[in-house]
């Protein structure tokens, strides 16, 4: 009897804290969010006097469903998610394939190259990517031109491939990293097995790594649908150099416009709950379509 | 002692508590944040702490308005704990007002509307109450290389005519060449140049606002850009960008039109090419007329609402802004045209080597004196210029990057201005 009142106030003094700062950081935020949006500030006549606070509902949320860049920015999301997706789990599965399978040169020194982008804040990446994509500063674009390609990184077709290049950059190597030590996790013993069963190097991937990893694989989609849907830095960066990007390019731009641009927080709390609504929507139901395939299948 | 430093603090708010006498003589100093982001703008406050025992500024440099300073200055208003003192440009007051962000400091300095040019005190007024003591406004001129004008044996486009055939002959003489950059980015300088042509975006009809960008005088302006763009003769670049540095400094892009500041930033962007620009006028619509306009009008400082020494506020900020050493200051780190009344005390537009030098040896106050004269002094900013900025720049990136007419941003930029201002619960005279 004591001894499980002392081991409940025990969980308590450790639990605590995190709630604590649970409640303070994530849950508060999310919820002063929720209520912002549901007001609007409202002046009369010309202007000038104080505005006043007014309970409208929702409001705000058909405003900015009714808003055509914001419906926009929702599709432009969609299809920068079908680019960058595919192209970052295959890149990255193919990279820690690569190193995992043992005829790799100096793993250890292409693990660290791989992995280093992530080490660069993403403003200062996308500065750099920046100064590649203009034709002015480019090294690369000069080089290209030389020899009769011309390609515009930054051109209104482009744009979204040249902010999925910058990510998987920066990413790439990052997921890399957990799809390794998913890897390193499977037991020697296995490819010996398998080896002695005759099976070829592509046998081993295709059928004891892929499936062993699967679990990892499925982070690393979750992880880059969740970064997808928070795009922002990218664009913000390079919104000044091109012609093909506005300020309400992505959603979360679109937000951050409202909110420190244009004096309208409200509106702005409406597109985030949008945002966090649609990220739960297509990471539960990404996770769904894998779940219900039953464990082992694709 | 004691007593009259508690007194002091108790009365804040009686009108005439904190008159200087009493507090200078009681020992305490008054302590103001002053926010802003004009570079090398310390001087001025350091020239203020040096004359005064009483008040002590400190400058807390702020990101460009438009990029964040506002936002800034207005959380704190809500937070209740803002800055006193506040730069804020023209465009933007009605803004701040609309969030009721600013004190009314009428009791302080409105007798000093003397000192200042009538228009740009005007910008700081509404219904007979001062929001704003006014820094300088930015009248418009053409910065121009001189030695490549010369080359070319051009002669300076007085009229848009002449600039279309010097943007002709420049674009033949090399091909990396443009006569300027079609600065998508910048919503000031389209407006500037619409307000030039004569449109008046903005005015007040009864209690209600009448919003007319998509004018006559609008689509003459943008129909000729959208010559220029169509020809390839202006290069299509944001200002201030790495690109557009770079076409400074290589000769890329021969001609600026921008505000009486921008000699500051050219010195600073392109420091090789001293002695080769020079200063005019505005190109006009009309031979013989000397029209110009500003860019988004100029600068004022604003004493924000929450201020806990409104009174001190209000004085530093008439020092500042009309003191002769401050004001000379202010104009040679690049503040703007100065914005009281009589400037010929002011010393750093008499002599100043270090610019006139890299305009050759010539005096380009004397192009900025006339052309802030020339102003049309009767543009109004709305309400809501922060979306009207917004708004314009994502219009015209959007037609430019599209192909189609910039005409029509201007048309669509009307429509989302009207639903901004109507959704505020602003009136707008349909």
């Amino acid at each position: 009897m004591r001894q499980q009142s002392r081991t409940r106030a025990a969980r308590w003094i450790f639990i605590t804290p995190f709630m604590v700062m649970f409640g303070l950081f994530f849950a508060a935020p999310i919820v002063y969010a929720i209520v912002q949006s549901i007001f609007a500030e409202k002046g009369s006549a010309l202007g000038f006097g104080p505005p006043e606070t007014v309970f409208v509902w929702f409001d705000n949320y058909s405003r900015a469903m009714s808003d055509e860049a914001f419906r926009e920015s929702l599709v432009r999301l969609v299809q920068f998610a079908a680019i960058l997706v595919p192209l970052m789990v295959v890149t990255s599965l193919t990279l820690a394939l690569l190193l995992d399978s043992g005829r790799a040169l100096w793993p250890r020194f292409f693990r660290v190259l791989y992995f280093a982008p992530y080490g660069i804040p993403g403003v200062v990446a996308t500065l750099l990517w920046g100064f590649l994509y203009i034709p002015a500063t480019s090294p690369v674009l000069e080089m290209l031109s030389t020899i009769g390609i011309e390609i515009e990184p930054l051109s209104s077709g482009g744009v979204l491939f040249a902010i999925a290049n910058i990510a998987l950059w920066v990413f790439a190597g990052y997921n890399m990293i957990i799809l390794l030590s998913a890897l390193d996790a499977v037991p020697a013993e296995l490819y010996e097995a398998a080896r002695m069963d005759g099976a070829s190097a592509w046998g081993l991937i295709w059928h004891i790594k892929l499936p062993l990893v699967r679990s990892s694989i499925i982070l690393v989609t979750v992880f880059t649908i969740i970064g997808t849907l928070q795009l922002f830095v990218e664009p913000l960066v390079l919104l000044p150099l091109t012609t093909a990007i506005d300020s309400n390019f992505t959603p979360n731009l679109a937000a951050y416009n409202q909110a420190f641009a244009l004096g309208n927080p409200n509106l702005a709390a409406a597109m985030a709950v949008i945002v966090a609504l649609l990220g739960m929507v297509f990471s539960f139901g990404f996770l769904r379509a894998v779940n219900r395939k039953g464990n082992r299948a694709w | 002692m004691l007593t009259a430093c508690s007194s002091a603090d108790d009365d804040d708010t009686s009108p005439d508590s904190s008159a200087d006498g009493t507090e200078g003589s009681s020992g305490e100093v008054v302590e103001l944040t002053f926010q802003s982001w004009v570079p090398n703008i310390d001087q001025a406050v350091d020239a203020f702490n040096a004359a005064h025992d009483d008040v002590n500024v400190t400058l807390e440099t702020v990101t460009a308005g438009p990029d964040g300073g506002y936002a800034t200055m207005q959380s704190a208003v809500q937070a209740g704990n803002p800055a006193d003192v506040a730069q804020v440009g023209y465009d933007a007051i009605p803004d701040f007002l609309i969030n009721d962000a600013l004190e009314d400091i009428t009791d302080y300095v409105g007798d000093s509307a003397d000192v200042f040019a009538d228009w740009q005190w005007q910008t700081g007024v509404f219904g007979d109450r001062v929001y704003a003591v006014p820094q300088a406004s930015g009248p418009l001129g053409q910065f121009y290389r001189k030695d490549i004008f010369d080359e070319l044996g051009l002669a300076y486009p007085e009229t848009w005519d002449d600039y279309y055939e010097a943007a002709k002959a420049i674009r033949e003489s090399d091909s990396d060449r443009y006569i300027a950059a079609f600065a998508f980015n910048q919503a000031p300088w389209m407006i500037g140049l619409a307000e030039q042509a004569g449109a008046s975006w903005f005015s007040i009809e009864g209690e209600a606002w009448n919003v007319d960008i998509d004018s006559a005088e609008t689509a003459k302006m943008a129909d000729f850009w959208q010559r220029l763009i169509d020809e390839d003769l202006v290069k299509i670049v944001a200002d201030f960008s790495n690109e557009w540095n770079a076409d400074i400094q290589n000769g890329d892009i021969v001609t600026w039109i921008s505000g009486s500041w921008a000699d500051a930033i050219l010195r600073g962007t392109a420091p090789d090419t001293a002695g080769s620009w020079a200063v005019g006028a505005m190109p006009q619509w009309d031979a013989g007329e000397s029209v110009s306009a500003t860019w988004g009008g100029g600068s004022a400082s604003v004493v924000l609402k929450g201020s806990e020494n409104p009174e001190e506020a209000a004085e530093f900020a008439l020092w500042l802004n009309s003191d002769p050493e401050s004001v000379s200051i202010l104009t040679s780190v690049g503040a703007g045209w100065p914005a009281i009344a009589d400037t010929s005390q002011i010393e750093s537009l008499q002599e100043d080597p270090e610019v006139f030098d890299f305009y050759g040896g010539q005096d380009i106050w004397d192009v900025f004196a006339e052309s802030d004269a020339n102003v049309d002094t009767s543009w109004t900013w709305p309400p809501l210029s922060s979306t009207l900025f917004s708004s314009l720049t994502d219009n015209v990136k959007a037609a430019v990057d599209a192909g189609e007419p910039i005409a029509d941003a201007y048309a669509q930029t009307e429509t989302d201005m009207v639903d901004a201002l109507e959704q505020r619960g602003i009136s707008v005279n349909e």
